[in-house]
This record gives C-alpha cells, structure tokens and sequence, in this order.
C-alpha cells in the first residue's frame, strides 16, 4: 500500500453519511463492538461490517481484541494530518469566521 | 474536540516516512521532544521516563515497563503539572513501531489503564494525542517542527 494515497482513502470513508454517522458514535463512546454499533445504525450487520472495513482501511477506525471480542476505536489522527495540510496558521482564521458565520445563519433559521 | 466522553482505553495511529530507529530517537530524546511535545524536554531509558517543562519543572515523571529500541516502549503515565492530574492513579502508555514497504513505519499509541485517571483521559484524549503524534510526524518527515 502506498501511504503517500492514504488522503485518497480517508476523504473515500468521510464521503458517506454512514461512515460519518459511525465514527461520531465512536466518538461519544469508543472501544465498541460490532453488535452495539450495528443496534443505532439502521443497517444489517454485514452492511456495518462492511463500512467498519472502509473506516479501518483509511486508517479511521483501528480495533483490538479483547477475550472474544472485537473492539473498535477511533483514530482521529488522519482528519487532523488533512487539517494540518489544508488549513495552515495562515487560512485558520478566515476558516474559522466563516464556520462561525454559518452556524449564526444557520441558528436564525 | 470537546464533548468526547473519554474511554479507558485510548489507541491512535500514523504512518510516518523514516526507518524505526529515527522514529524511536524521536520519541525517547528531549532534543526532538522539545519540538513537538507541547514543548516538554523528555528522557527515556530502560529505567524511567522523565519530562520537562521548557522552565525546568517537572511535568511527568514515571516508570519505564518494557524497553525493546526501536520496536516497543512502555511506561507508566502520570501528570505532575496540575494537582489535580498528579493525584489520579497512574495509567499506562504502550508506543509500537512496526516498519512498512516504502520506508515508512506503522506507529500506534495506547494509551490504557485510564479507569482510575478520568481526569487524566479527559485531557489526553482528542487534539492532545493527536496533536503530539501529528508534530512528530511532521518533524521526522521535514525536519521541522509543526507551526502551532
């Protein structure tokens, strides 16, 4: 595997509201098993593994075994290296403002 | 990142260009620490693992559990710089490095034996890790410190 294409795989596996949707539980709750992920995704399980597999391949999900149990965690480490690499001390600001905009327009609504 | 609801076991993993050897001087001497570790100057021997702030005060201070250069590191966690930090019980980080195709190495970071350091979790978990493992990347591939 080239690394120097791991982006590629980490913006792949952000790109799908699923996907997302189970690394938020992750981080609310980390070191979860398949079973209790799959009980708050409307989803069969084999499609959840499916997705778990997307998330672990970029690197966004990294599972353990404990006794006879699969584990799974996440590892935010790839978001903040694509963060590092396109939103440098120079945009950070501007980045922000408009973030904050939004959600003050957003909150109006 | 706020709001996580830090977990017992913590585990966070990069890829970084350069030989295992580079990787585990960068992490067990305070020459490299200094530029990527919230500027902590910190020495690891067999022994123990000690950590200071740029002023000289101590900010960590524990033992050293396994010492296998330059595949496996693991020591005792304990945080000196607040009271509130220092009074929890110690946990236990646990650094592998496994070497890659392509000149890169597989770094994984666990971070365990947090059920009685809560605090401790908290304050680790999110951009704190994250934000040491991506500076040490960013240095070893560089050669220079992450601009903060």
């Amino acid at each position: 595997m080239l690394w120097e294409v791991n982006d590629d795989r980490v913006f792949k596996a952000l790109a799908d509201p699923t996907r997302r949707r189970l690394l938020d539980m992750l981080f609310a709750r980390d070191g979860r098993t398949l079973t209790e992920l799959e009980s708050e995704v409307e989803m069969s399980r084999f499609g959840v593994s499916k997705h778990l597999r997307v998330l672990e391949d970029a690197g966004l999900v990294i599972t353990r075994r404990s006794g006879r149990e699969k584990l799974h965690f996440l590892n935010p480490v790839p978001i903040r290296l694509i963060h590092d690499r396109w939103i440098d001390k120079y945009t950070e600001g501007s980045a922000a403002m408009l973030a904050e905009l939004k959600k003050e327009l957003e909150e109006e609504q | 990142m706020t709001g996580t609801t830090a977990t017992a076991t913590q585990i966070y993993q990069v890829f970084i260009k350069a030989s295992p050897e580079r990787v585990w001087e960068a992490i067990t001497r305070p020459e490299f620490t200094a530029h990527y570790f919230h500027g902590s100057r910190i020495a690891i021997d067999a022994q123990r693992r000690v950590s200071f702030a740029p002023d000289g005060s101590v900010r960590g201070d524990g033992a050293v559990i396994e010492y296998d250069p330059p595949r496996r590191l693991v020591h005792e966690w304990l945080s000196m710089y607040d009271p509130d930090l220092a009074a929890e019980q110690p946990s236990r980080v646990t650094w592998e490095i496994e070497p890659r195709e392509g000149g890169y190495c597989k770094l994984t970071l666990t971070h365990d034996r947090l059920e009685g350091a809560p605090k401790t979790a908290q304050s680790v978990s999110g951009a704190g890790w994250m934000f040491v493992l991506s500076g040490l990347k960013t240095l070893l591939e560089t050669g220079e410190p992450l601009s903060a």
